[in-house]
C-alpha cells in the first residue's frame, strides 16, 4: 500500500546574522545551509494500518507527509502508494488520497461548506449517491448538519476543523494524511475529531499516517508508532510494545526540602534505589509509580534508543 | 456539469459574497477614475484651446477613461498577487492535491473574475450609450472578446512571475513593476497616440498593444476591421507564448516548491 525506500530529502534555506547591520549584509552576500529533512528512510504500511508519526518540531514528520501527498519532490529514493509515485501526481492516484492540515484552511473560506463539497464532488467526480450518503454520514457523525450553510469563516475552530474533515473524506479515499488534525481545538473538539477518526477507519479501513503532538491522538487512534528525530526512525513498532516496556521500570517522584524531580529506575533495583535516595536527601515524600508513555517516548525521541 | 462551470459559478459566489465590497468594485472605483481623468483632460483640452488633440475629442477621452478602468480589471483578473502569495504561504499546495492542472484551475478563476467585469463593461458602457447616444453596441461585443483573449495573455505573462516565487520568496515589486510596463505600454493611463512615433511603432513588435489599447479601442469603434483581425491573430500569439513559458517555468520550478506554512 505505502511503500518507502531510502527516502531522502534535503532542504537548502538562506540564512542571515542578526541585526541591521546582518540585513544589509545579506543582500549582498547571502549565505545557505544545508538541512537533511529526511536522511534515506525505510517505511512500509499495509491496507487499514493507521500509524501515528511522532517526533519533535522539525523532525521531518511533516516533509515525509508532504513528499506521500506528492506536495514536494523527494531529493532521492523511492516511495510508492498505491502503486504510485506520489510526486508524478497522477490524478487516479489524487482521486483516492487526501491530506488534511490541521493549520491550514481548504475549504473556501468565505463560501458556506455546502457550495465548496458541491465543488469537490465535481473534482473528485463522486457520483451523485456516493456523494449523499457521505453528506449523511459525515455531518451525522461529526455533528455538524446545522453549520454546514454558515460561511466558513464564520464558524467556530473546532467546527472548521470538522468541515475540513468532512471536505477532505468526501471522496472516501483509500489513503490519509493527517497532519495534527487537533492541533488548536478544545478539549472536547479534540475528543470529538479523535472519535470520528476512529469510526471512519473502522468503517473504511483506509491506510492513514498521523502527525500529532498530543498522546491522546496517539494512544487512542494508533497501535503502530513510528518516531522520528532529526530526520531518521528511531523507532517503528507497535504502542503496546511500548507500553510493555513499562512494565520494567518504575517512576519515582521525590519531595524534599529543596526540590522537587523525578528518576526513573529499573523494577529489580527499586528496593535499593529508594534506600539511597532516603539516606542521601531529606526526604518530604515519596510516590512510587508506572512511567507514562508520554515519558517513554519522550526518552526514545531524546536518547535515540531503538527497540 | 463540469469542475470548472461549478469553479466558476464557486468564484463568482465570492465575488457576491460582500455586498459593500461588491458595489464599491462594481461602480465606485470606475466612476471615481473616471471622473479624475474627466477632470484631468477638460483642463488640458482647456489650456491648449483645441477641440481635438492626437484624434481624440474631450468626448470621445471620456469614453476612452470609462472602458479603460473596467479594461484593466478584465485585464488582470483576479488580484495581482495571486499565485505568489499562495506559494509564499503554502496555501498553493490544494492546488497539487487536486486531482486537475493547477493551470486550468488558475485559468478558471481568474477568468471568471475577468467575465465578471466584462458584464460590467457592457452595463456601464450601455448606460453611457443610453445618456449619449454617440456609440453602437455592433462594437461590444468584439471589444470584449478581445478583452478576454487579452485577460488570458496577461494572465500567463502575470504566472510567468509570480512562479518566479518558487526561487524568490518575494516577487511582489516585479510583479508591480511588470503590471506597470503592460498597463503604461498598453495605454492603459495614456492613449498610445500620445507617445513619440518611434515609441508608437516600436510597440507593434510587443504584445503591449493589444493587451489594453486594441481592446479599448475596439469597443469605441475606433479600429478598422483589418486591424482586429490582425490584432487578435497576434495577441492569441503572444498568449500561446505566454502560456508556454509559464509551463515551462512550472515544470523547472516545482522541484522547488517546499510547502512552507504547512
Amino acid at each position: 500500500m505505502i511503500a518507502v525506500k531510502g527516502l531522502r530529502k534535503t532542504f537548502t534555506t538562506h540564512v542571515k546574522e542578526p541585526g541591521l547591520a546582518g540585513s544589509f549584509k545579506a543582500l549582498f552576500n547571502r549565505q545557505t545551509v544545508t538541512k537533511d529533512a529526511l536522511k534515506s528512510i525505510d517505511l512500509e504500511i499495509q491496507q487499514g494500518e493507521i500509524i501515528g508519526l511522532i517526533g519533535a518540531n522539525g523532525a521531518g514528520k511533516t516533509t515525509l507527509v508532504k513528499i506521500l501527498a506528492g506536495i514536494v519532490h523527494p531529493t532521492a529514493g523511492e516511495a510508492t502508494v498505491l502503486g504510485f509515485r506520489p510526486w508524478e501526481r497522477n490524478n487516479e492516484y489524487r482521486r483516492q488520497m487526501c491530506l488534511i492540515m490541521g493549520q491550514k484552511a481548504q475549504v473556501w473560506w468565505d463560501l458556506p461548506a455546502l457550495d465548496s463539497f458541491l465543488l469537490l464532488k465535481e473534482i473528485y467526480q463522486i457520483d451523485d449517491r456516493l456523494y449523499r450518503e457521505n453528506i449523511e454520514f459525515l455531518a451525522e457523525t461529526l455533528m455538524v448538519k446545522d453549520q454546514l450553510k454558515t460561511q466558513v469563516r464564520k464558524l467556530s475552530l473546532g467546527e472548521r476543523m470538522k468541515v475540513e474533515l468532512m471536505a477532505a473524506l468526501l471522496h472516501r479515499p483509500r489513503v490519509i494524511f493527517l497532519d495534527e488534525p487537533t492541533i488548536g481545538l478544545d478539549l472536547s473538539a479534540q475528543k470529538a475529531v479523535r472519535e470520528f477518526l476512529k469510526k471512519y477507519q473502522q468503517e473504511f479501513r483506509p491506510v492513514t499516517i498521523l502527525t500529532s503532538h498530543y498522546m491522546e491522538d496517539i494512544k487512542e487512534l494508533c497501535p503502530r508508532i513510528v518516531i522520528m528525530k532529526e530526520g531518521s526512525f528511531v523507532y517503528d513498532g507497535s504502542l503496546t510494545q511500548v507500553q510493555r516496556m513499562l512494565g520494567d521500570e518504575k517512576c519515582l517522584s521525590i519531595t524534599t526540602r529543596e526540590s522537587t524531580f523525578k528518576v526513573t529506575v529499573p523494577r529489580q533495583d527499586l528496593g535499593a534505589r529508594t534506600a539511597e535516595i532516603f539516606s542521601q536527601n531529606d526526604v518530604l515524600d515519596l510516590n512510587i509509580q508506572d512511567p507514562s508513555i508520554e515519558d517513554v517516548i519522550e526518552s526514545i525521541m531524546k536518547n535515540g534508543v531503538s527497540v | 456539469m463540469t469542475w470548472w462551470r461549478f469553479l466558476a459559478a464557486a468564484e463568482l459566489r465570492k465575488i457576491l459574497a460582500f455586498r459593500a465590497d461588491f458595489w464599491v468594485t462594481f461602480i465606485g472605483q470606475a466612476l471615481v477614475q473616471l471622473l479624475i481623468a474627466r477632470a484631468l483632460w477638460q483642463s488640458i483640452f482647456a489650456a491648449n484651446e483645441t477641440g481635438v488633440m492626437n484624434g481624440f475629442t474631450l468626448q470621445t477621452m471620456t469614453l476612452y477613461y470609462l472602458i479603460v478602468p473596467i479594461g484593466q480589471k478584465i485585464l488582470t483578473g483576479e488580484n495581482v498577487g495571486f499565485l505568489s502569495r499562495e506559494i509564499y504561504d503554502g496555501t498553493f499546495s490544494r492546488y497539487l492535491i487536486y486531482p486537475l492542472s493547477f493551470f486550468q484551475y488558475k485559468a478558471t478563476t481568474y477568468l471568471t473574475h475577468s467575465a465578471f467585469y466584462g458584464i460590467q463593461l457592457v452595463l456601464i458602457f450601455s448606460v453611457y450609450n443610453l445618456l449619449t447616444g454617440t456609440t453602437g453596441f455592433t462594437t461590444l461585443v468584439p471589444g470584449i472578446l478581445l478583452f478576454l483573449v487579452a485577460a488570458f495573455a496577461y494572465m500567463s505573462i502575470a504566472m510567468i512571475v509570480e512562479l518566479l516565487a518558487l526561487w524568490a520568496d518575494n516577487i511582489w515589486s516585479l510583479m508591480v513593476l511588470v503590471r506597470f510596463f503592460c498597463l503604461f505600454f498598453g495605454g492603459g493611463y495614456v492613449p498610445l497616440t500620445f507617445f513619440p512615433e518611434t515609441v508608437q511603432r516600436a510597440l507593434v513588435y510587443t504584445p503591449f498593444p493589444y493587451l489594453v489599447s486594441l481592446p479599448v479601442r475596439t469597443t469605441m469603434g475606433l479600429a478598422q476591421t483589418h486591424e482586429i483581425v490582425r490584432g487578435s491573430l497576434v495577441l492569441l500569439l503572444w498568449a500561446l507564448l505566454f502560456h508556454l513559458g509559464a509551463q515551462l517555468i512550472w515544470t523547472r520550478g516545482q522541484y522547488k516548491y517546499t510547502g512552507v506554512g504547512i
